[in-house]
């Protein structure tokens, strides 16, 4: 049997990684890189109201077959997109506009030219007369009764509405404190660096479509695409290039997506569309957009017991396959617990459909929402009581012994030691020499504020917790083929896809690990759905536990007939041998894995009889426990408020993190600073407004604020190590915590710096008008009040 | 994010320029550094018929220094201005703003010409040359004609420029004696456009005052109040508040609450660098 | 169309282009060297950082016709370019690119400032590299990266832009007159 134990050979260590070649010098295929002779472009034309009856789409007379519109595509299916409850409406969403747009940006119509250039000139030719309908932008005012409908047919504007009741919320009303708080987390886009694109031809020799996506997943874009097209799943390959970054917003099917793919099989040449950055603002997945109007209770020693209230979900004008939105508000409900023993819970949560671009899942999906929520709740409370906000956390936390722990939500709060990571984020930011300095008093008039906030991140989660969501497509597992060629090489195909997080080091680590050889003469190979066993992509921060335990389950078992055939080249008992350092060990000698493979590839003469030649499994795998493995952690953040410009710097951001075995810190620590730029982004930068005609105001980085070096603190990180009990090696994923948090800490920091004038923050981003405003406001009240 | 056609043609000489630019029925544009118009043209939010290259036009590169003045060719980069490869008769003040505009490989390109026919009004150099009380020589149809910035300039996007007309360059005076400044800039972000920005200078120890606030309406002016105030010697900040406030009554009046007080913030953070000095 | 003729990695490349057409189209597109990204296209996140006559620049934000009997350099043309080596092999030993989409801005963007600034700091580095997006990182490796890497190549990378000597410049200030 391999020997392996968590701390020894490849797992732990921060190997540097393989991916990193090709991109330092230049080489990376990324989807706008790959050139297909005989190749057109796409330009699509775009509504540009956000709410419209579509009455005439005008070709222009010499663009012939160069200009395609719904009726030009062909017969498609429209995707049944959201969790399987009767109770969750059907918003069919065309691949280019039929009789409707809902959004501004919904693609009307997509032109055909050699150029991307010529393809823009020709959209600007096309005529589109749009006879303009009441724009819904408001998704609390959505829902009052006699609101316009997005859609004529539904009886209110939510795709789904639910209670989620927890404890004996009834009791709450008799509470000591009771506090109410509105707390909003504005719309904004994912921004990968990368934009999206599709590229798409007929393959005739192998009689199938190929389509090059810059996807997260290929295996689930396939399905959905074979369906939208009506293609039998056989005749439909999905090939993912490099993928300059998604953090979710390359993991919904999208009406282009399906627009090119229905055009490449209309013209018989290969045809492209690259999004532009204006594009990507105002018509990729959105995210975030959550409205909550909470009370929060407990008791006058500061125990905390229950939150009821209601949750708003902006989530755009449709559902996105295969997921739609409903989980934005189950996964913010279910999270409104934290990491405390809130028993009771009441909140009515609404999914609202709007005339804005739909929502989809962005690095911590719902998360950051209720992580905002609920820490500024507690240190309100803590304001309320004159008690220090950290030690009111402290006294509410989860407790190592208390594990593992079901929240009153069901969520199963598995290993972790939440006291320690508190006390450790306290020792590293130093809580009490910025109580110190605050009294001092800063001599350029800013203020010093202190803010904490606690995330748990569930990750791995498999088969309970998406049926437990009634997930149309259930990622309950993940698949992994290790094959060893005739010269003892590895090659490793996966389901999940890297586009960042460095799974071609990591996974060859763990196969590295359990085969006893050097993960440089390991591949793993992914994106490809020719040659990729099935799986699900890489989301939810489930590569790590999913595809690391597939490739583990792989290896192994290729390591057992790799040992097996060793043993009978040794002529010894298998139970005398070992793998060690890439060969099989036995009393009298050892053999490579080289002579080995060599047997079993091309020259089986000389393996055991009975035993079937090559060396290539494919395994599955899926945690034991599948309602997930929770990383955690607590952000600790100090600001500097100018109190007239409400301008804030952070000067000292610190973490401790548990995420359990890490197969890579280098790698850990890179996914915790990069999501933690992406949360600051969220708390400080990032937003998308809109107009009351549902415009939106920020379409191009002039407007929309994306933060760089200056603004993005090099993190303090502290790890603690508390293995999951569920998965190889005791790994948890980890990507999306360092987005969770930020908003919640940074927001707690600026109140904390103008706690004495009990101004409040509940609004994200805490753009400087936003800040002072609120310092403006709780200056006059205190005045009005003396 | 593709420009729309257009025709191209790069002028040979100053004259070619206004001529080409000057045409009949044929909408134009200058092309120096392209910083803010390529961007403008890829939106397509500028539809031109005709792009005039005017960025080797030796005559606008002209960098000189006279006993009483400095003048800076309409071509001068930021990014020259930011190195000191340009003559400094202003103690570091024009090096410093030319610093902080946008992002360096922008500078590299981007003109102090360019920027002030633009006259987008939270641009830097605007700001910067009303301060310091510099003139402008623009040669078109009708001849050479010289104007001060503070006149040029007329509101958001608005010069007198007419068309056919190229400006040559600025002819700012040089202090005699130190010249003692300070600026501040608010921005969302670093290299984003300001949403306010203030210079304040003074000629020695109390010489001639000068505070200028842009980014806070269609173009920079002088503050006179708040000028005059520190004029008068040291003034405290809380004797300079109800000079910014008139001022920003007179000249910004549609400023709200949260703009008033951001701007006088910065005007203060200026007053207060020129002190410093 | 107009004619033009550019020297891109030291080869002179001749051809008509659309008076439109980006310098990063052009080397993207006609030349067919992708390593110059194109990330806003509006100049914003320096995906496209290219170097244009020595001088780094946003080929975006650059029209080809202008670039006519002008010299661009661009990743793949520094291959063999001793800083660029030298920071290669930081930005992968302080794991400094996660997706690699802005990588080759980054890189072209770090030699320029090695290349105008002797072993610069860390606020140095961040401030330089403003407008240089990545979604990522959260920069902190990329900074560490260009730290060490000035710090190995200890200023020998200068390159001179007349006058470096701050002498040079003061005979025009005021006091020298």
């Amino acid at each position: 049997m391999a020997v392996h134990s968590p701390s020894d050979g490849w797992i732990g260590t921060s190997l540097l990684r393989k991916e990193d070649a090709r991109h330092l010098l230049g080489h990376g295929m990324f989807i706008a890189d790959i050139r297909v002779p005989g190749l057109q472009e796409i330009a699509f034309v775009r509504s540009q109201m956000a709410h419209a009856r579509v009455r005439q789409i005008t070709v222009p007379a010499d663009a012939a077959g160069g200009v395609f519109t719904l009726a030009d595509l062909g017969p498609l299916n429209i995707l049944e997109a959201g969790p399987e409850l009767a109770a969750h409406r059907h918003s069919p969403y065309p691949a280019l506009a039929d009789e409707r747009v809902r959004y501004v940006g919904q693609p009307i119509a997509a032109c055909l030219k050699p150029t991307r250039a010529e393809a823009e000139d020709l959209a600007d030719q096309v005529g589109l007369e749009l006879e303009e309908l009441p724009a819904i932008v408001d998704c609390v005012k959505a829902m009052n009764p006699g609101s316009p409908r997005v859609f004529d047919q539904w009886p209110d504007n939510a795709f789904i509405s639910s209670t989620v009741k927890e404890g004996e919320p009834d009791t709450l009303a008799a509470a000591p404190i009771r506090l109410r708080r509105q707390l909003r987390m504005n719309r904004q886009a994912t921004v990968s660096l990368e934009c999206r694109g599709s590229l798409a031809y007929w393959d005739y020799r192998n009689d199938e479509l190929v389509v090059y996506l810059s996807t997260q997943g290929g295996h689930v874009a396939r399905r959905g695409l074979a369906q939208a097209l009506g293609l039998p799943e056989h005749k439909l390959r999905v090939i993912a290039p490099d993928v300059g970054g998604g953090f979710g917003g390359k993991n919904r099917m999208m009406p282009e997506d399906i627009a090119v793919a229905a055009i490449a099989m209309k013209v018989g040449h290969p045809v492209r569309w690259i999004e532009d950055r204006r594009e990507h603002l105002m018509a990729s997945v959105h995210a975030r957009d959550h409205f909550y109007d909470l009370t929060i209770s407990a008791e006058a020693d500061g125990t905390l017991l229950g939150v009821e209230g209601e949750v708003y979900i902006d989530a755009g004008a449709y559902s996105l396959w295969p997921t739609g939105s409903f989980m934005e508000a189950s996964m913010a409900s279910r999270n409104l617990t934290g990491p405390y023993r809130i028993r009771h819970l009441n909140l009515k949560t609404f999914t609202v459909a709007t005339n804005k671009a739909p929502m989809g899942p962005y690095r911590g999906v719902a998360r950051p929402g209720a992580c905002f929520a609920i820490e500024r709740l507690v240190d309100e409370v803590a304001r309320e009581l004159g008690r220090e906000p950290f030690d009111l956390r402290r006294q509410n936390i989860v407790t190592a012994a208390e594990m593992p722990y079901q929240t009153a939500a069901g969520m199963r709060l598995d290993t972790g030691d939440y006291i320690a990571a508190l006390d450790l984020a306290r020792d590293m930011i130093n809580l009490p020499a910025i109580r110190e300095r605050q009294l001092r008093g800063e001599s350029d008039g800013r203020a010093i504020g202190l803010g904490f906030a606690f995330y748990t991140e569930q990750s791995g989660h498999g088969q309970v917790e998406w049926v437990k969501r009634k997930s149309r497509v259930v990622p309950g597992y993940e698949s992994a083929n290790a094959r060893m060629l005739p010269d003892g090489t590895v090659i490793i195909h996966v389901g999940t896809q890297n586009h960042g997080q460095g799974h071609e080091t990591t996974l060859s680590q763990i196969a590295a690990h359990e085969l006893t050889i050097d993960p440089s003469r390991i591949s793993v190979r992914y994106g490809d759905t020719a040659t990729t066993p099935f799986g699900f992509g890489t989301f939810a921060s489930r590569t790590i536990v999913f595809a690391g335990g597939a490739v583990a389950r792989a290896s192994r078992t290729l390591g057992e007939k790799i040992q097996r055939i060793g043993a009978h080249l040794l002529q010894a008992d298998v139970a005398n041998t070992r793998l060690e350092a890439g060969a099989v060990h036995g009393p009298s000698g050892s053999v490579s894995f080289a002579e080995i493979a060599q047997a079993a590839n091309i020259r089986q003469e000389h393996l055991p009889t009975g035993l079937d030649p090559l060396l290539d499994v494919t395994a599955t795998y899926e945690p034991k426990e599948t309602g997930g493995v929770f990383s955690y952690g607590t952000h600790a953040v100090v600001v500097a408020v100018e109190p007239d410009t409400g301008s804030v710097e952070i000067l000292d951001y610190a973490v401790s993190e548990d995420c359990g075995t890490m197969i890579n810190p280098m790698i850990v620590d890179g996914q915790v600073q990069g999501g933690i730029a992406q949360g600051i982004g969220t708390a400080l930068y990032e937003e998308i407004p809109y107009d009351e005609m549902g415009q939106p105001l920020a379409t191009t980085f002039g407007d929309y604020m994306v933060p760089c070096a200056p603004e993005i603190p090099t993190v303090r990180m502290g790890h603690l190590v508390t293995p999951a009990l569920a998965t190889e090696y005791g790994v948890k994923g980890l990507g999306e915590g360092g987005a969770i948090a930020p908003p919640a800490a940074i927001a707690n920091a600026v109140a904390d710096a103008f706690r004495h004038i009990g101004a409040s923050f509940n609004e994200t981003p805490l753009t400087p008008r936003r800040v002072s405003e609120a310092i403006d406001r709780a200056r006059r009240a205190k005045r009005a009040v003396a | 994010m593709k420009a729309a056609p257009f025709e191209y043609v790069r002028a040979k000489t100053v004259a070619e320029a206004s001529v080409l630019l000057g045409r009949k029925g044929v909408t134009t544009a200058a092309i120096a550094g392209g910083q803010s118009l390529v961007p403008m043209l890829g939106l397509r939010v500028a539809l031109i018929d005709l792009l005039v290259d005017i960025s080797r036009l030796e005559d606008l590169k002209v960098v000189t220094r006279t006993p009483d003045s400095v003048w800076l060719g309409a071509l001068t980069t930021h990014a020259a201005i930011e190195d000191g490869l340009t003559p400094d008769a202003f103690g570091g003040l024009m090096r410093r703003i030319a610093s902080q505009i946008s992002y360096r490989a922008v500078r590299n390109r981007g003109t102090i010409g360019g920027s002030v026919a633009l006259a987008d009004p939270a641009a830097d150099w605007p700001c910067c040359l009303i301060a310091l009380d510099a003139s402008v020589r623009i040669v078109g149809r009708n001849g050479v004609r010289v104007e001060r910035v503070a006149d040029f300039i007329q509101g958001q996007y608005e010069t007198t420029l007419a068309t056919g007309d190229i400006i040559m360059g600025f002819d700012i005076p040089a202090p005699a004696g130190r010249l003692r400044w300070g600026f501040a800039k608010v921005t969302r972000k670093s290299g984003a456009f300001a949403h306010s920005m203030a210079i304040a200078t003074m000629r020695g120890k109390d010489g001639p005052a000068a505070v200028v606030l842009g980014a806070a309406g269609p173009h920079p002016r002088r503050l006179e109040a708040t000028t005059g105030m520190l004029g008068l010697g040291e003034s405290s900040e809380e004797q300079l508040r109800p000079a910014i406030a008139a001022d920003l009554e007179s000249h910004f009046a549609d400023q709200d609450a949260y703009q008033k007080r951001m701007h006088t913030a910065t005007i203060l953070r200026a007053v207060r660098e020129m002190r410093t000095q | 169309m107009t004619a033009v003729t550019i020297e891109l990695n030291g080869v002179k490349i001749s051809d008509d282009v659309e008076p439109r057409q980006t310098l990063a189209d052009f080397v993207r597109d006609r030349c067919g060297l992708t390593a110059t990204h194109l990330g806003c296209e509006h100049g914003a996140c320096g995906a496209c950082t290219v170097v244009l006559d020595g001088e780094a620049t946003r080929s975006c934000l650059s029209l080809a016709v202008m670039c006519d009997g002008r010299s661009v350099l661009t990743l793949e043309g520094l291959r063999t370019d001793p800083v660029m080596d030298v920071l290669r092999r930081h930005f992968h030993e302080s794991h400094a690119l996660q997706c690699g989409f802005c990588t080759p801005g980054m890189l072209m963007m770090a030699r320029d400032i090695l290349q105008r600034l002797p072993c610069p700091e860390d606020m140095t580095v961040r401030h330089e590299l403003s407008g240089q997006i990545c979604r990522c990182t959260g920069y902190a490796n990329i900074v560490k990266a260009i730290v060490a890497a000035g710090q190995e190549l200890g200023g020998r990378n200068l390159v001179d832009r007349a006058p470096a000597d701050p002498a040079d410049a003061a005979a025009f200030d005021s006091e020298g007159m």
